[in-house]
């Protein structure tokens, strides 16, 4: 992996993690983590979706907050904000489908359009669509309103899969799965680099989601009925492990930059 | 940023490690809840395109009763039980029949919202219920 481009850093360091296995094993964890979390307030703890919501929406933008002033890449903060921008984007579709019964056709149409937009005129003010070079708040705020998109687009077309053509988690883990293989050979066969992460960003969504339904879901109905609880602390405890160890780095003296 | 590469591999191979101890140790333990969920299913005749949906309309059936006996809180407090169980099955469930698991559902957010109003108001509850006790009878004869 390469460490920080030679280029001039502005006054930032790059604010974002690099992509290795564990940035993914990370992000498609979070997206269980995340909507146990929100599933368990709003229904066992009977907060119900409306004030889930709003709570939800008040720590992102903490954590969104957090992220932004921050000078360098900071791990758990990082990984805050995607778990919440996770919550929230599954939040922003299921509220369109169930709370004002917008069709998943529709909305999925809406936020691949909204993706599209979002990525031109990124390209339009910044000449790149690189996620490598987040060194400027402009940059940050594409990037992080980009991924807020991935997400409710991810939420969306997971869902249509089910609903559309019963796409159940067994099956939705190896589509989705062949897809990021896809995605990822595609990649080493040379394809775009930006286009390609974009991509398998979108698709982890759906694919994180059915493998956590696949762990949690009863035997019953095919899953291996781990539970919710079980799950989520599981991969939470891989999360923290992954992210303490990325934090550690970053802390190592000899990598603190020099003060500027 | 200088992330070794060396240093993350040991440590992805050791999470997926963990992850899978963790995963066969705990599918064991289930086995027995499941088990007895399973055994739990008294009622004959709910199976629907959804499956076997005899837990939740049992849970029903309950509420029903508690709302003729005007026992409107307990009631509220039961179906509860309903609303967790119908919302950790929606991934087994919804892929089988989408159509069929929404009529279901939005029966269900009825009930809730009738029994959850300011003042829950007996008649209100009580066409709610025989309405979901009506969706269920009506998906287990679609079969």
């Amino acid at each position: 992996m390469s460490c920080i481009p030679a280029q001039p850093t502005k006054s930032w360091l790059n604010k974002v993690p690099e992509v290795t296995l564990a940035f993914w094993i990370i992000k498609i964890m979070s997206t269980t983590v995340g909507e146990t979390v929100a599933d368990f307030l709003a229904v066992n703890a009977g907060w119900g979706q409306g004030a889930t919501r709003s709570v939800m929406g008040a720590f992102l933008i903490a954590a969104l907050v957090m992220q932004v002033r921050t000078r360098r890449y900071t791990p758990w903060i990082y990984w805050l904000t995607v778990v919440l921008i996770s919550v929230v984007g599954t939040q922003i579709t299921d509220l369109l489908t169930d709370g004002l019964g917008i069709s998943l056709y529709l909305s999925t149409a809406a936020f691949s359009a909204l993706l599209a937009a979002l990525f031109y005129v990124w390209y339009r003010v910044e000449r790149t669509l690189s996620i490598h070079d987040i060194v400027t708040r402009r940059r940050e705020l594409f990037y992080w309103a980009t991924i807020l998109c991935t997400f409710a687009l991810g939420t969306a077309a997971g869902d249509l899969a089910t609903e559309a053509l019963g796409l159940g988690f067994t099956l939705g883990v190896m589509a989705f799965g062949s897809l990021i293989g896809l995605t990822f050979a595609i990649w080493r066969m040379g394809g775009h680099a930006v286009l390609t992460f974009w991509i398998a960003y979108i698709l982890t969504r759906p694919f994180g989601a059915a493998l956590g339904d696949l762990l949690t879901q009863a035997k019953a109905y095919g899953g291996l009925g781990l539970g919710a609880m079980w799950t989520s602390a599981l991969f939470l405890s891989v999360i923290v492990i992954l992210v303490s160890i990325a934090q550690r780095h970053t802390r190592s003296p000899e990598l603190v930059p020099t003060s500027r | 940023m200088l992330i070794p590469k060396t240093c993350f591999r040991p440590a992805v191979a050791a999470s997926l490690t963990l992850l899978l101890t963790f995963a066969s140790g705990c599918t064991k333990h289930t086995d027995t809840p499941t088990a007895t969920t399973n055994a739990q299913a008294p009622q004959s005749g709910v199976a629907s395109k959804l499956g076997d949906l005899s837990t939740f309309q049992s849970i029903a059936t309950d509420v029903s009763s508690l709302v003729d006996k005007g026992d409107l809180s307990q009631a509220k407090a039961r179906i509860k039980d309903l609303e967790v169980a119908w919302d950790a099955a929606e991934a087994g469930l919804k892929p089988r029949a989408a159509e069929d698991w929404h009529k279901l559902d939005k029966a269900i957010d009825q009930a809730l919202e009738a029994l959850r109003a300011d003042t829950p108001n007996q008649t209100a509850c009580k066409t709610a219920m025989t309405q979901l006790m009506q969706t269920f009878a009506a998906l287990a004869g679609k079969r």
